[in-house]
């Protein structure tokens, strides 16, 4: 099972490599280059999670659940009050 | 085989749509449900106008006459390009796959520039050159160094036997990725499909290799001398006539150099104020020869002959360029199969052309002499064509004739401007005799003189191999290029890991393959070629098209879609 489990991934990760002409190169610059990748994904996340999310959210007028929650328990206090 | 028995050529049109005919009822019998289907699918689209009140359009009317008759005379290449367009493939790739191939190339682009911004290349520098800008660097020198550096050790590998349907290859290992080799002293035995041994003549015993050894203690190994002065002796005369004789021309002359024969005879040929056509996929030789020329150079797309007709009609409408006077002569350059490609020049079509514009024709045959047609004479002889429909047939003795050298061979007329022109033939040292020998023993074999049928054996057990090959290649889903009786196969693999990978998985399988990268390709269009030999048997076969067909699910080389025969193929 674990083996069959290892096996799929080695295989997969071998035709990634392959795909992104990584295979060919030395172990440091894949590790660069992985690097890099990383580098890139958390950018783009961070871009999607501070700007493009509350621009669609604005946009498609769907209220991010953040300041749903906020807005709940603040008026759940005044109420309260 | 679009042979049309040689008819007449005077009357060129009939013969054109006859062989027309012949090739569209062989491609029905080939895979007719494809091609029915695509009729069908025209002739349903056309009526789905109709009905939609659509005025049925000029083009509408041209595409009935083309699916529904081949009676037609006169030139029509929409016809002749469906019909050889069904034998003929060129699939594109998927977008996806294209756009993991750029960005797979820029990653590594990336990586070459880190690498040499940190480490310092392994080669020798130029030194005490204060002040000089650097003689060796350009674009192609840092793809060696960091592109092609990587996969080197599946180029050039050091072989020591004759390589015939198997070579013997001499292992070496690479301790540091590339940069420099080391023997290991072991030795691997593979079935060798990266050899242009078309017919199988070369061979370490045999008849040609008899002859040429015995030739060696008649003659020494070489006149040391050129055609002109010393180097001129009876076999390269009879060698001479025998070429002509076998080709059906007047006249030939050789040279002791392929590429030579190129380069030197194309700008005896051509001057400027002369127009050449050149083929966009032409070989090097040819490109060298036409810039030494001096000539003007249009070129157009690969074997499309309306680019053809257009570039031609342009540059003959316009004239040569600034002073508008008409053009010297005019010349189409082909080759005969390409060997990039693998695709076969479609000459009836350029011959009509030449025939239109009075233009000549300088047929390059180097992969197809020998490996193309029922007698083994070329594509003259595969379309059946007169071979003084073609003004200037060359050449070379690598390939089919298992030697060394090139040829022309044409009009009597040419062939002593030649002699009396041509720089290969006064400055450029004469054929050695074994050479000359091996040549001159293999063409006999090839023309029956030998008194056996071996000659004809061999062309027939090469285009069934061929066949078969590309037939079980299709049917596995790889995507192979060219033309289905051509004996050169590029299988498709674009990546440079995948030719890596390939070449290296296969030669742990004990096949030895060539990888075919950039320059030689677009860079974006790496590919594995086999040159099939007549040498190859069944047996040889099978065994390497399943090894191709399990590494190619497990590399994913299956890149082909479309429809599969699901019936096994026969040999």
């Amino acid at each position: 099972m674990i083996k069959s489990i290892t096996d799929f991934i080695n295989y997969w990760y071998f035709r990634y490599l392959m795909v992104t002409e990584l295979y060919m190169v030395e172990k440091w610059e894949r590790v660069t280059i992985h690097v890099i990748f990383l580098v890139i994904f958390l950018l783009f996340w961070y871009f999607n999670y501070s700007v493009l999310l509350s621009f669609t959210g604005r946009i498609l007028g769907i209220t991010p659940i953040s300041s749903v929650l906020h807005a709940a328990t603040t008026s759940k206090f005044s109420a309260a009050a | 085989m679009a042979d049309s028995g040689g008819s007449e050529m005077s009357d060129f049109t009939a013969t054109y749509s006859e062989t027309a005919t012949v090739e569209s009822n062989s491609n029905h019998i080939g895979n007719g449900s494809v091609a029915y289907e695509k009729v069908d699918s025209e002739e349903s689209l056309r009526n789905r106008r109709r009905l939609n009140g659509t005025a049925v359009n000029h083009r509408d009317e041209d595409l009935r006459k083309t699916t529904s008759s081949s009676q037609q005379n006169g030139l029509n290449f929409s016809k002749h390009n469906t019909s050889s367009g069904d034998k003929e493939s060129f699939e594109e790739v998927s977008l996806i796959s294209a756009c993991l191939t750029y960005l797979g190339f820029y990653l590594l682009m990336v990586l070459g520039y880190i690498n040499q911004l940190l480490f310092k290349p392994k080669v020798t520098k130029e030194e005490n050159r204060e002040g000089y800008v650097p003689l060796y660097n350009s674009f192609e020198r840092f793809y060696m160094l960091y592109i092609y550096r990587r996969v080197r050790d599946c180029w050039n590998r050091p072989i020591c036997s004759v390589p015939g349907a198997e070579l013997t290859l001499k292992d070496r290992i690479t301790p540091d990725y590339g940069w420099t080799f080391e023997f290991t002293g072991t030795q691997t035995r593979c079935l060798n499909l990266g050899s242009y041994n078309y017919l199988g003549f070369a061979a370490a015993d045999g008849p040609c290799a008899d002859d040429s050894a015995k030739m060696i203690e008649k003659r020494g190994l070489a006149y040391c001398s050129s055609r002109q002065e010393l180097g001129t002796s009876f076999l390269h005369q009879d060698l001479e006539a025998l070429t002509a004789k076998f080709l059906g021309t007047e006249d030939a002359i050789v040279f002791g150099m392929g590429f030579a024969t190129n380069a030197l005879n194309l700008p005896t040929l051509m001057s400027p104020g002369c127009l050449v056509l050149s083929d966009e996929k032409n070989h090097a030789s040819i490109i060298l020869g036409l810039r030494l020329s001096g000539a003007t150079i249009k070129v157009f797309k690969h074997n499309n002959m309306k680019d053809l007709e257009r570039v031609l009609r342009d540059a003959l409408v316009y004239g040569q360029p600034k002073t508008g006077a008409p053009w010297k002569k005019m010349i189409i350059c082909v080759e005969g199969v390409y060997s990039m490609e693998g695709s076969i020049v479609k000459l009836p079509e350029i011959v009509a052309l030449k025939k239109k514009y009075k233009a000549y024709i300088y047929l390059d045959e180097a992969h197809s002499i020998g490996a193309t047609g029922p007698h083994g004479r070329g594509i003259v002889d595969y379309y059946g064509l007169d071979p003084s429909d073609v003004d200037i047939l060359m050449g070379t003795f690598t390939k089919s004739f298992g030697s060394a050298g090139g040829y022309i061979a044409g009009s009597k007329r040419l062939i002593n401007f030649l002699r009396t022109n041509s720089h290969a033939h006064w400055y450029a040292s004469s054929m050695s005799p074994p050479v000359a020998q091996q040549i001159f023993t293999s063409m006999s074999i090839i023309l029956g003189l030998d008194g056996t049928n071996e000659g004809r054996r061999r062309i027939e057990q090469l285009a069934r191999n061929t066949r078969y090959f590309r037939r079980r290649l299709a049917q596995i889903g790889v995507i192979t290029y060219g033309h289905e009786d051509s004996p050169v196969i590029p299988l498709l693999v674009y990546l440079f890991s995948k030719i890596g990978a390939v070449v290296r998985t296969l030669t742990t399988r004990k096949i030895a393959v060539v990888g075919v990268g950039f320059p030689a390709t677009p860079i974006m269009e790496g590919r594995i070629r086999f040159c099939l030999s007549a040498a190859h048997t069944k047996e040889q076969l099978d065994y390497a098209l399943n090894v191709i067909d399990e590494i190619s699910d497990k590399l994913g080389l299956k890149y082909s879609r479309k429809p599969r025969d699901p019936n096994p193929i026969e040999y």
